[in-house]
């Protein structure tokens, strides 16, 4: 799922294992999700919705799922 | 089970449930494999020494004496999985399922051909092959999400 972290990310001036360490996952998960290579869980939508004081579709891009499995 | 950058990040001193759950898990690892090399030292060092003569029931004891390291290993790869976020627990589960499924493959496969083409191996075989096959299939589960 295409999304917007990357941006927010860099907005906010944080590197990959400072939001990591923010939102209390591995590094690797924020590389896979930057790269949507991982669709998370709504429990870690929220928690990156809340963390960037945004909604979870101006973060997510839900015109791009494609049905597809992870 | 994780890559070497992954590692050094663990290094740090962090609040992140996460590093912590993997930097408690490669302890816990080192601990339980230092404790198996030990007993399985102790248990071959009196199994062809001073208990050569016990009783098989005492035998059998000393022999499985390195089981109980590798139950430790077991709590520790359980604590570990429980304690990660959900996409790193997402690739262990997968890479499990894949050993599983690929080891159960291979055992039929040999047991197949087991005595009449092939020589009789120790069932110690089937876990050093699932633990390869989870070696290997966590290396390809992992390069999916990269």
């Amino acid at each position: 799922m295409k999304n917007r972290l990357k941006v927010l990310r860099a907005e906010n001036d944080w590197t990959q294992a400072e939001l990591a360490d923010r939102i209390g996952v591995a590094r690797q998960t924020i590389v896979a999700l930057e790269k949507g290579k991982y669709s998370p869980s709504l429990e870690l939508a929220f928690r990156l919705s809340k963390l960037f004081g945004k909604p979870v579709e101006q973060i997510f891009d839900p015109e791009s799922v494609d049905g597809k499995p992870d | 089970m994780n890559g070497i950058g992954d590692i050094a990040d663990m290094a740090t001193t962090t609040t992140n449930p996460v590093r912590q759950a993997t930097r408690r898990y490669f302890i816990e690892f080192a601990i339980s494999m230092t404790a198996y090399v030990a007993t399985i030292c102790i248990s071959r060092s009196l199994l062809y020494g001073p208990m050569r003569t016990a009783s098989p029931g005492w035998q059998y004891v000393i022999a499985l004496l390195p089981l109980v390291p590798i139950l430790l290993v077991f709590g520790a790869i359980v604590r570990y999985m429980l304690g990660v976020d959900e996409l790193l627990r997402r690739i262990q589960v997968n890479s499990l399922a894949l050993a599983g499924g690929a080891t159960a493959l291979i055992a039929a496969a040999y047991g197949l051909i087991e005595g009449d083409y092939a020589p009789k191996l120790s069932a110690w075989w089937t876990f050093v092959t699932f633990m390869m096959a989870w070696l290997i299939a966590t290396f390809f589960v992992r390069r999916r999400y990269q």
